[in-house]
């Protein structure tokens, strides 16, 4: 007796009475298993089962396709009607339709012409009994008479399936004697039975062979780029900044004017920002702060500024956006809590023509340092920290941005290409922003992009697209 | 950025010594200009728009020779004698474009590289810090052609020959048949809307159609010896910074540059200005800022290595401001420069002490506890493009598309796919679905992000997580099981589900989950409709709840 046969009687015999679902959980074996085992017992008559059956028809693939565009005599005979057709002329499928269509009288062959019958004429395609029944079968109707099933069983365009439920299952008194074997059987499943009773002791286990192909499966998991952004805040928490977020639909005051962005600076253009249509304007708020941004404006760029073009309503074009109302909103600095560090990550948009190298919005992380007196000595430490926290080593190199001063590249190593990278920028903020801001103080403050950094950390990952592509393949195998 | 390339034989008699392409790179490398390409004949490099000085080789290898101590910066100045000269400003041009500044070079000795780097400089200036020539243009002309006095107004429709052409044309014309015309005509639609074109006239007659093209007549060659440029734009102090720009490149090509009076209705400005501007600072506060010791032994000559004239007077640095610079706003400007100068390699870096903790946003930890749930109930996070458009966001997944103030809509987009912002996160799921149907089953994927509505005439920005379960074994109670155990697990263990019906799902086969009698989200099949429409073969189920 089989370690599954066993197991079932087993759990038969102590209730004697049972439906297939309390079997398969008082035995503790699978349903494939469960089902195997009954088959056997009551064969050997130790088990009474109570079935239902019914039969299921349903279409072959051959006859799904006939259902669709009608059987082949019927194509043949359509043929048929516009000329007479030579029998080499017929592919594999035709000749079928021409033996079945010769079989019921439809068309017959003279000389290897094939040409339609008298009765053959009168034929309408669309009402053939053998297609309507396709029809109707797959559409789930079964008032097809048995003689035509039977046919298209044999044409093999539908199986007849049993389909069988179990009902109830009892224990026959030959079952109830059946010696449960133990001892020397073979395990295959260690069932609950067999852990419960001991029943593994004497006994040999099943050998499996090890070596035999399984199919993939694969673990679910974090996106890379999501991975990336985890681990930067973690970074950057570590080294005591605190994380701030804002909006991304911002009116343009917060994305450049505040950040002494001069108006006519070609990154406005609506070649590189992405201005909306709904809504178009949008409140900036505090007058007191836009008329110091406009006075500091009118001073710098000479008289070049206008309160109605800093309300557009745009998507932030970076992080900064955040940064700037963080320093602008900040309540009267504490000289106690001083520096204050604060860090953010989020999306960023630019009117990019999309491709495989370039996105219309990707992630960026923003710093910034209120403090002061302090210097890019300083900054340079923290970047070189912040940087070392995730791996990388980090240089500097002069360049400029409009609203830092000194401004720096911020270039990392990359190793896999021996070459320095660009990943960032930073500078200490202009003191006209500060001033702006009503504050007397420095800041250190800087730009890093996240994609850039998710690149150099996954070598698999070959361009940025790639990282926004999402087909759940190319997650599966990164 | 500004991508621009010279001549390496004439930037190398600018330079007036050897150098080889290494040594070069690595110097103008430290001076923050970025080096994009380098060949035999060529040298390309990205300026940056705070220095439009160094988009004209005369300018890039003055500072280059600054920069490794091959010259002392010089005074630029103009001899007393000015140009007899003089540009009356009509009023016609006040609202279109109303500011010029001229300037007369003499003795310049051109030739083929000189005079074709000076044309790309200008031509480069006016597109970039000139903003196309909306902001600025420069027009260059031969002195000897010309026929003083000049006059800048605008004039009706009349014809002249112009550059490079051998017939009169009017300027109605020009401006349509010509690409220059074509692509700069948008400077001065205003006039142009009245019937009226700003140009340049001398007593000879048509000098320069303004900003778009000069006259065949002043044309200049090799042969030029003596110019005349005329700079015109919207902006008075750029117009007359850039005309001192101009007169240091020519005094540096070793021209005579001479003032040409401008009369306005207020007055008379005589160009190039050429004002001495200086800006005194203390030597700690350069140190402080950028976290140094210079000394006072060295800080003069760091100072000329960056163009500036320079003066200790007591504790305090007298700086020159070199007239052709139009970015130097405060001494900050001043202070990048000497760090600059001083080397950012050579900056020790120097900790900064501060005992508050870090911390993380509420958000960010909503997100991380959703994620890590969905993760361990077999789901792969998806990360997905905010910007769609209405066919993916709403008319594939069955729904109507609503009227355009009803949700966020993006202006001019050079994508023609990208017309706004996605309204939930289901959409983008089903795209990712939609791209793995040839990958294996059951998929499983969420994200936990953004989308965007408009509520009460009122952008809105909205966190929430969305799941979908692409797979022909599971069903309807599957989903709604995982969907039970995210809620629980992120602390909502008293919600409530109803009925609810949802074009994108099966009808009778969709639920609303309710928490405190408010909808905070709904699951359910997905109709075969919308997987067709996104070629998805696999019964899917799906759900989106706010967070």
């Amino acid at each position: 007796m089989h370690a599954y046969e066993t197991s079932v009687l087993k759990a038969l015999k102590e209730k004697r009475n049972s439906t297939f679902e309390e079997l398969l959980s008082d035995s503790g074996i699978s349903k494939d298993a469960a089902m195997w085992a009954l088959e056997s017992l009551s064969a050997n008559g130790m088990v009474d089962i109570s079935r239902s059956t019914s039969n299921v028809i349903s279409l072959t693939a051959e006859g799904d396709e006939y259902a669709l565009k009608n059987l082949p005599e019927m194509q043949l005979l359509i043929m048929l009607k516009k000329k007479n057709i030579a029998v080499r002329d017929l592919g594999k499928k035709e000749m079928i339709g021409f033996q079945w269509a010769k079989k019921k009288g439809f068309a017959d062959i003279y000389g290897g012409i094939i040409s339609l019958t008298s009765s053959g004429k009168k034929v309408d395609e669309d009402k053939y009994e053998e297609f309507i029944a396709l029809k109707s079968i797959k559409s789930g109707m079964y008032d097809v008479s048995s003689d035509i099933i039977d046919e298209l069983v044999k044409r093999g365009l539908v199986a007849i399936k049993k389909s069988s439920a179990i009902g109830s299952i009892s224990i026959t008194e030959k079952g109830m004697h059946a010696k449960v074997e133990m001892g020397n059987g073979e395990i295959d499943v260690v069932t609950r039975g067999i852990i419960k009773n001991r029943e593994w002791e004497g006994r040999h286990f099943k050998k499996y062979d090890v070596g035999l192909d399984v199919e993939q499966v694969y673990p679910a998991r974090f996106h890379p780029l999501k991975e990336i952004i985890s681990g930067l805040k973690d970074a950057y928490a570590s080294l005591g900044f605190s994380e701030i977020s804002g909006k991304i639909i911002e009116p343009s005051f917060w994305v450049h004017d505040a950040l002494m962005i001069p108006q006519d600076h070609p990154a406005r253009d609506v070649q590189d920002t992405f201005y909306l249509e709904t809504p178009s304007k949008l409140q900036i708020g505090n007058d007191a702060i836009v008329n110091r941004v406009g006075e500091e404006h009118e001073a710098a760029w000479h008289g070049i500024w206008s309160r109605e073009v800093s309300g557009q309503a745009l998507l932030r074009t970076h992080m900064t956006s955040v940064t700037a109302r963080f320093l602008y909103g900040m309540e009267k600095i504490k000289a106690a809590e001083l520096p204050i560090k604060a860090f953010s990550v989020g999306r960023v948009f630019r009117n990019e023509t999309v491709d495989y190298r370039h996105l219309a919005d990707f992630y960026q992380s923003d710093g910034i340092i209120v403090g002061d007196k302090l210097t890019l000595a300083n900054l340079f430490d923290v970047l070189s920290k912040l940087f070392g926290q995730m791996g990388f080593k980090v240089r500097f190199m002069p360049t400029y941005f409009p609203f830092v001063e000194p401004g720096v590249e911020i270039q990392a190593y990359y190793k896999e290409r021996d070459e320095w990278l660009e990943i960032g920028g930073a500078g200490i903020l202009r003191h006209e922003i500060i001033r702006a801001a009503g504050k007397k103080t420095t800041a250190l403050a800087w730009g890093i992009g996240v994609d850039r950094i998710a690149l150099m950390r996954n070598s698999k990952i070959k361009s940025v697209a790639e990282l926004y592509n999402n087909g759940i393949g190319w997650i599966r195998r990164l | 950025m500004a991508g621009v390339s010279f001549n390496k034989a004439y930037l190398e008699r600018l330079l007036r010594f050897k150098i080889d392409d290494k040594k070069l790179a690595f110097e103008i490398t430290k001076m923050g200009i970025e080096l994009k390409g380098i060949n035999e004949d060529y040298i390309e490099v990205d300026i940056t728009p705070n220095r439009p000085d160094l988009l004209d080789a005369v300018g890039f290898a003055r500072s280059v020779r600054h920069f490794m101590h091959k010259a002392k910066p010089i005074n630029y100045s103009l001899n007393a004698e000015d140009a007899d000269m003089l540009i009356d400003v009509g009023a016609g041009v006040k609202k279109v474009r109303p500011f010029i500044a001229g300037l007369v070079a003499k003795g310049v000795s051109l030739d083929d590289s000189s005079l074709e780097a000076l044309l790309n400089f200008t031509d480069k200036l006016s597109e970039t810090y000139g903003r196309k020539r909306s902001k600025l243009a420069i027009g260059i002309h031969n002195l000897n052609a010309l026929k003083p006095p000049i006059l800048y107004d605008t004039f009706g429709d009349e014809a002249f020959v112009p550059l490079e052409y051998k017939e009169e044309m009017k300027y109605s014309r020009l401006i349509e048949i010509d690409s220059r015309g074509r692509d700069y005509k948008y400077t001065i639609k205003g006039a142009i809307a009245k019937g009226m074109f700003p140009v340049l006239k001398d007593a000879g007659g048509v000098l320069a159609l303004i900003p778009i093209i000069n006259s065949e007549r002043t044309k200049i060659s090799e042969s030029t010896k003596n110019l005349f440029i005329d700079i015109t734009g919207t902006n008075k102090y750029i117009v007359e910074k850039i005309a001192d720009m101009l007169a240091c490149m020519f005094i540096d090509m070793d021209g005579d540059v001479k003032k040409v009076a401008v009369r306005y209705d207020e007055g008379i400005v005589k160009t190039p200005v050429m004002a001495e501007k200086n800006l005194s600072i203390d030597l700690i506060k350069i140190e402080e800022q950028i976290g140094i010791a210079i000394g006072f032994n060295n800080v003069i000559s760091l100072a000329n290595k960056m163009g500036y004239n320079a003066k200790l007077i007591g504790k305090k640095i007298n700086f020159s401001l070199p007239k052709y610079r139009l970015d130097i706003i405060s001494e900050q400007d001043v202070i990048e420069d000497m760090a600059i100068a001083y080397g950012y390699e050579y900056i020790r870096e120097m900790p900064l002490y501060a005992s508050q903790p870090g911390s993380l946003e509420a958000d960010t930890n909503v997100d991380r506890l959703v994620s890590r749930l969905l993760v361990g109930l077999g789901f792969t996070e998806e990360a997905n493009s905010y910007l769609v458009n209405e066919e993916q966001n709403f008319t594939k997944m069955r729904l109507s598309v609503p009227k355009k103030d009803e949700y966020i809509r993006i202006l001019d987009s050079k994508t023609h796919n990208i017309t706004m912002l996605r309204t939930w996160l289901l959409t983008s799921l089903m795209k990712n679905l939609a791209i793995s149907a040839q990958d294996s089953m059951p998929q499983k994927i969420f994200e936990a992000d953004l989308s965007f509505v408009i509520n009460n005439g009122k952008a809105e920005e909205r966190r929430g997580v969305a799941g979908a379960w692409a797979d022909p074994k599971a069903n309807f109670n599957d989903m709604k099981a995982i969907v039970y155990a995210l809620l629980k697990g992120i602390g909502i263990p008293d919600f409530e589900t109803r009925e609810f019906s949802h074009n994108s799902f099966i009808d009778g086969r969709c639920a609303a989950i309710f928490h405190k009698k408010k909808r905070i989200g709904f699951f359910g099949e997905i109709h075969p409709e919308v997987l067709y429409n996104f070629g998805i073969e696999e019964s899917t189920f799906a759900f989106e709840l706010d967070l």
